[in-house]
């Protein structure tokens, strides 16, 4: 019964996001002309494909009571080692992004190591890990930026995973399919399997869930391996779209994805959270990065809205819980 | 017991992989004093260059001067650099530990050209004469600076605008007041004095074109560059209309939305992405819009600054029509023997160095080849 009440809850809160949306869509469409066009579309989709990667993948920690701050500046590292081994190192595109994948699982264990087994604060960790990783990639390829392939040419083919062209020019964001289906993958992950369930039992009571008998552990553990494997392929999305890297750049993508987490829903104490309203919240947060420039708003007045969307959307939930 | 072992293996781990970077740094250091052993006759001086970051290949370019300098004249010099252009603080940090190791000179590229002004004090004391190149610091200590090898950023703007102007010219003859039209420039920031310098530049220079041509110009957009600008006449009685994007970062990501803001306007003819950072922008915008072409009758002209693999294709593919390079390579190469004249007790004089434009037709050249990097 309990459960049904909490479930009813996160309903409604996807609902209310939904809403915002489509608020702000229509917002911005009666003040700017040019923001109601396909090509404003596809650009909110363009920005959206990192960032809701990112956040996937960060909604499991959020909802363990954790937080994985390393995300941001290991994506931008892990797409710098990938694309220095393709350009500098002249391994085949598949080998970068597989590294690419696997350094961003790599720092999971570690962040997960350090938070399950060694019990570090997971806010002290994966700062410390997103230090790490803000210079592990500057550092393995010797400082510079690295631009990945191009479309056009032969060996940028994986760009089009995310981006199609038609003969005619049309610009078809497939990516967007790409997105949803992991999205209704990691929702099944975390509601219908061993997984997800424990995932979210840690979140709520993590000294029951290891008196049930649970490998409490592991599962703690898996939840940043899941970070890590969705900010490798974070950076894959990054360098398919922005093809230039820029090494020290990326603080401040975790932000977003975490914002768009807590938006959607994810409770920052942990034990409530879906993956749909992840994804509902990161196009909240992608909607405003490009619809306040084209209202007219500028660089500083962006930021200083962007963050009071945030305050009114938990407060919104905070107030609707002490109901 | 377990995690006792776990966090002794984990140490163990760390402190191998910073022996593994630290033999790395080591072997590079070294092989760098057997080229200059190679080169000429050696004066053995040995320069610290402190560069703003390692974070666009621009930079590269400049250790590629650095070096070619220090194995002709055989000197050696170490360069080192935040991880970020606007990591001030480290940097100045790391200036502080050059002057500590006394080096026979300093090359400076400061971040922030404020910050630096202590250090630069320290140095002059110290005796270790300073030679700034990329940006130069207006009010160093009398006698720190000796000399500042730097692009002109007002003029490398102006000849972006210079180049692009005749291209769009007879559109903006028949513009008026009700059919007006739009010229964009992206700009990474409104801070960096070479950044506001180099915007600046494109837009007085612009203004000054089309004012030539009977137009009046109005500049809309970032506050910074509108109030900067002298000149320009309210937007609903210009014929021109100059638009000024700043992002609220320097990512390539809120650039293209800057970019993208201003191109999916009708009326825009042209835009100019004043560095690497704002023309990929430019560039990113136009994959879902693909509106630049090198006619004005056809979509918008581009140009940009700079240089990176994704501008050279644009300009190669017909969506630029050409961008301006600075000179990083020739930077960081009078940077060295700047030094090293004063090393040599000469006197030495500020360098001014041009912004070069480059299209399909010189590209190639071996003036404009070696500085359009990667």
């Amino acid at each position: 019964m309990a459960n049904k009440k909490a479930f009813g809850k996160i309903k409604g809160r996807e609902a209310m996001v939904l809403g915002i949306i489509i608020v702000m869509v229509v917002l911005f469409s009666l003040l700017s002309p040019t923001f109601r066009t396909y090509p404003t579309l596809v650009s909110v989709l363009d920005n959206s494909y990192y960032i809701a990667l990112m956040a996937l993948g960060v909604t499991f920690p959020l909802i363990t009571g954790g937080v994985d701050l390393s995300i941001g500046t290991g994506l931008v590292s892990y797409a710098l080692i990938g694309g220095y081994l393709i350009i500098h190192q002249g391994t085949s595109v598949a080998v970068g992004i597989i590294a690419c994948i696997g350094i961003g699982v790599l720092i999971g264990v570690f962040n997960g190591a350090l938070i399950a087994l060694m019990d570090l604060p997971p806010f002290l960790a994966t700062l410390c890990t997103c230090m790490i990783t803000r210079g592990l990639g500057p550092a393995l390829c010797g400082g510079f930026g690295v631009s990945w392939p191009s479309a056009i040419s032969e060996t940028g083919a994986f760009r089009k995973i995310f981006k199609f062209v038609t003969a005619d020019g049309t610009v078809v964001p497939i990516g967007i399919i790409f997105i949803l289906v992991l999205v209704v993958i990691m929702s099944f992950v975390l509601n219908h399997t061993k997984v997800g369930r424990y995932t979210i039992a840690i979140g709520s009571n993590k000294e029951a869930t290891r008196l049930a008998g649970v490998n409490v552990k592991f599962y703690h553990m898996l939840a940043y391996i899941i970070s890590g494997l969705f900010a490798g392929l974070a950076g894959v999305a990054y360098a398919a779209t922005y093809a230039t890297i820029y090494p020290g750049s990326g603080a401040g993508f975790e932000l977003d994805a975490i914002g768009g987490a807590i938006v959607g829903g994810v409770s920052a104490s942990g034990g409530v959270g879906t993956i749909f309203g992840t994804f509902l919240g990161v196009l909240v947060i992608c909607l405003m990065k490009v619809g306040l420039p084209f209202i007219g708003l500028q660089a500083n007045w962006q930021q200083i809205f962007t963050g009071i969307v945030l305050i009114v959307a938990v407060l919104v939930d905070v107030v609707k819980k002490k109901k | 017991m377990k995690k006792k072992v776990l966090a002794v293996l984990l140490a163990a781990a760390m402190v191998l992989s910073m022996a593994a970077c630290g033999a790395k740094g080591g072997d590079a250091e070294k092989s760098d004093g057997g080229d200059s052993a190679e080169g000429g006759e050696s004066k053995g001086y040995s320069f610290e260059i402190i560069v703003k970051s390692f974070q666009s290949t621009y930079w590269q370019a400049a250790v590629q001067g650095i070096e070619k300098a220090c194995s002709e004249l055989g000197v050696t010099a170490n360069s080192n650099g935040p991880a970020n252009e606007s990591d001030i603080a480290d940097q100045v940090q790391m200036l502080d530990d050059a002057i500590e190791k006394k080096p026979d000179g300093i090359g400076l590229a400061a971040c922030d050209t404020n910050s630096v002004l202590d250090s630069l004090s320290k140095a002059l004391e110290a005796g270790i004469p300073v030679v700034c190149f990329d940006t130069g610091v207006d009010n160093a200590p009398e006698g720190s600076v000796h000399a500042t090898v730097a692009t002109d950023n007002v003029s490398a703007g102006a000849t972006a605008a210079e180049n692009m102007f005749p291209v769009i010219e007879e559109k903006i003859k028949a513009a008026t007041t009700s059919d007006q039209v739009r010229i964009g420039e992206v700009n990474q920031d409104a801070t960096a004095l070479n950044i506001q310098q180099r915007g600046q530049g494109f837009i007085d220079k612009m203004l000054e074109l089309c004012t030539g041509a009977g137009k009046k110009v109005a500049v809309v957009g970032n506050e910074f560059y509108v109030n900067a600008t002298e000149g320009a006449v309210a937007e609903a009685e210009a014929e021109v209309i100059i638009e000024v994007g700043v992002p609220a970062q320097t990512t390539v990501d809120l650039a293209s939305t800057e970019a993208q803001k201003i191109m999916s306007k009708d009326d825009t003819i042209a835009i100019f992405g004043s560095n690497q950072t704002t023309a990929e922008g430019v560039i990113t915008a136009n994959q879902t819009l693909n509106k630049l072409a090198t006619d004005p009758e056809k979509g918008i002209i581009g140009a940009g600054f700079d240089a990176g693999t994704p501008q050279k294709e644009a300009i190669n593919n017909g969506q630029f029509i050409g961008s301006v390079t600075q000179s990083p390579l020739m930077m960081g190469y009078e940077c060295i023997y700047t030094l090293a004249k004063i090393c040599d007790g000469e006197s030495v004089e500020d360098i001014p160095m041009e912004g070069y434009w480059y299209n399909t037709e010189n590209m190639d050249a071996d003036d404009i080849a070696p500085n359009l990097y990667d």
